[in-house]
């Protein structure tokens, strides 16, 4: 037996095979990503930092609250419906998909008023924000970014939630008919949730571009979203002025074009038009009877009176160092 | 090739005028920007970032017009401003990544480089602590890292050794002079501490009150100069002989500055400045702790400053 010969490497092998793993600090010649680059990273960061991801647990607390108080229900749903093997939409055991928005408004006030004013607040207060802008960022590619992010994270709730049932009833077998009808709902779930996120993301960030205090941001989102709600419907229940008076309430008024994409038209928002009838009082209950054109008109003022505020703050914002 | 051009840049907030008409060129290498706090270091700062719109005049910085192709310069520019700005909870490696993400840099390479610069600044064992937790002098090197990551061309440091004790701050100005000649990285260092701006500088742009006080590179600014530095023992008996050897020497038309027993002359040819302050100092009853040429120092570019 002979002895075992190792193989003897040459310095052509070496050249080839050796590689300097540790090259140090040096000169970059590689690509750039320009400022599409910068946009993903802040979008990455402002999403991670809006869950709590990368930061400790007291961070993480209140955004997956939110999420778990929208998706909780959706899942007991499921649940139920496994368990009893019954078609609950058809038989109105269980809520059909526009009707899950009702239980998704909770984690949507609270997230936009608790969590959503941090993402510019914090950025001025620190002073990040002159940093960025010393990035080739632009304070409308800045301002892009954070909008960007805030619509996401609240799509996860606003879509993740009904998507999720509609996957869970599918598969179930309580679903849509046929793939054209799946799909249907598939998009009316999508653009239901991109409309509610749109408006929601421009009226909490406008609020939080106010102030550099977070805790008065909350509050303004707050009284935005549930002080706007109660007093419209007052106005028009109570005063009986005119049912126009909605457009003032961004919680409605973005419910109510949820109801018109998937089609729902002249209900009241809880879908019973007998409760009003009977002279219960029931807010928001005449928004039924506002015309498309003016629940799409009024969402897209929404939209472009937050945009526009929050554009006229940064534009006047002072950088000093 | 100039760095920074500027012609007639005038920046003003209200009736305060921050920068007054400022003609000024940047030569490559480290330019110190000395001045006062309040002299309007951090506002030329701004202008040449394109953070603000200057009242009047105009800035180009490596070719460009930061009001026109701001989102392009900055791209090759990096900033370390002056305020603390590193979010507590993030770790060193994190922001340091981020930042050279939103540079520009390819993800992948932010990752590499992050660890690699932070290694740099003498932060590699501590790139994953978090800001919070860091000490001053750690989140000045911090601050450096983010600034120099994305490999720019220009980096604009705003008081980078603010805070720092003198240890720290000698070794962040090795750091800095490191960075532009290992690196051909252009430095435009911020500070109101004129000692260091000598030390590490190779040009200087001096402002007082938001004017132009000097600008050029730092051999010919400072260094040799006319005269001699005549410094005095202040002693008790004969009491006033300093004061004596001032007034001798005014009396005699020299150019006299005095700094407590500290004599600067100028006004004669450097043996018959010596040969009368020899005459004074014996007239006076004085005594003589040492006497030098006199050598330019950044402090005597604001001194003679018009007013």
């Amino acid at each position: 037996m002979s002895d075992p010969v190792a193989p003897e490497a040459s310095a052509g092998d070496t050249a080839d095979t050796a590689r300097i793993i540790d090259q140090g600090y040096r000169s970059y010649d590689g690509p750039r990503t320009g400022l599409p680059g910068s946009v993903r990273s802040v979008v990455r960061y402002s999403v991670r930092h809006t869950l709590g991801l990368g930061r400790p647990a007291r961070h993480k607390i209140l955004p997956w609250l939110a999420v778990v108080i929208a998706l909780v229900p959706a899942v007991v749903f499921v649940g139920l419906a496994v368990v009893l093997n019954v078609d609950m939409i058809e038989d109105e055991i269980l809520p059909d998909y526009h009707e899950y928005y009702g239980f998704i408004t909770t984690a949507l006030f609270f997230y936009c008023g608790i969590v959503v004013p941090d993402i510019l607040v914090s950025d001025r207060r620190n002073g990040m924000l002159s940093l960025y802008l010393s990035t080739p960022l632009e304070r409308w590619s800045y301002l892009s970014s954070k909008a960007l992010s805030v619509a996401l994270t609240l799509a996860v709730l606003t879509i993740g939630p009904v998507l999720f049932l509609l996957v869970a009833y599918t598969i179930e077998g309580s679903g849509p008919d046929g793939l054209v009808e799946w799909l249907k709902i598939l998009v009316r779930i999508i653009a239901s949730g991109a409309a509610i996120s749109a408006a929601f993301t421009a009226a909490s960030l406008a609020a939080a571009s106010l102030t550099d205090r977070r805790a008065f941001a909350s509050v303004g989102v707050i009284l935005l979203l549930w002080g706007s709600q109660f007093i419209t419907a007052a106005l028009v229940e109570v005063a009986e002025l005119s049912e126009q008076i909605y457009a003032f309430d961004l919680g409605g008024i973005a419910d109510e074009f949820k109801n018109r994409i998937y089609g729902i038209e002249g209900l009241d928002p809880l879908g019973d038009p007998d409760l009003s009838e009977e002279g219960e009082f029931l807010p928001g209950a005449s928004r039924g009877l506002l015309s498309t054109r003016f629940v799409v008109a009024a969402n897209l003022a929404w939209v472009a009176l937050g945009t526009s505020v929050v554009w006229w703050r940064y534009r006047r914002l002072a950088l000093s160092r | 090739m100039s760095i920074v051009e500027a012609q007639g840049l005038t920046q003003r907030f209200g009736p305060t005028v921050a920068l007054d008409a400022l003609d000024l060129q940047m030569q490559p290498g480290v330019t110190g920007l000395v001045g006062a706090n309040g002299a309007g270091k951090t506002t030329l700062l701004n202008a040449m970032l394109g953070l603000r719109i200057p009242t009047s005049g105009s800035v180009t910085v490596m070719g460009f017009d930061p009001q026109k192709a701001g989102h392009r310069l900055r791209a090759m520019v990096g900033f370390a401003p002056e305020r603390n700005v590193l979010p507590d909870e993030m770790r060193a490696v994190d922001f340091v990544r981020h930042l050279a993400e939103v540079r520009g840099l390819p993800r992948g390479e932010a990752r590499n480089r992050a660890s690699d610069t932070l290694w740099l600044v003498g932060l590699g064992e501590e790139r994953l602590r978090t800001l919070g937790t860091m000490s001053t002098g750690q989140r000045q090197r911090v601050k450096l890292a983010q600034a120099i990551a994305s490999d720019p061309k220009l980096v604009l440091l705003d008081e980078p050794t603010d805070g720092l004790d003198p240890v720290q701050r000698s070794e962040m100005l090795t750091l800095i002079g490191q960075i532009s000649k290992d690196f051909s990285i252009n430095v435009v260092l911020s500070s109101h501490q004129l000692e260091e701006v000598e030390r590490v500088c190779d040009n200087v742009v001096a402002l007082d009150g938001g004017r132009l006080v000097a600008c050029g590179p730092m051999s010919e600014l400072v260094g040799a100069g006319d005269g001699i530095t005549l410094e005095l023992v202040d002693v008790a008996e004969p009491a006033g002989s300093v004061d004596a050897v001032e007034a001798a020497l005014r009396a005699g038309g020299l150019d006299v500055r005095r700094h407590q027993a500290t004599l600067a002359l100028q006004g004669a040819e450097f043996e018959e400045l010596c040969d009368r302050s020899r005459d004074a100092v014996a007239a006076a009853g004085a005594r003589i702790r040492r006497l030098d040429t006199r050598r330019r120092t950044l402090e005597d570019l604001f001194e003679d400053a018009p007013r």
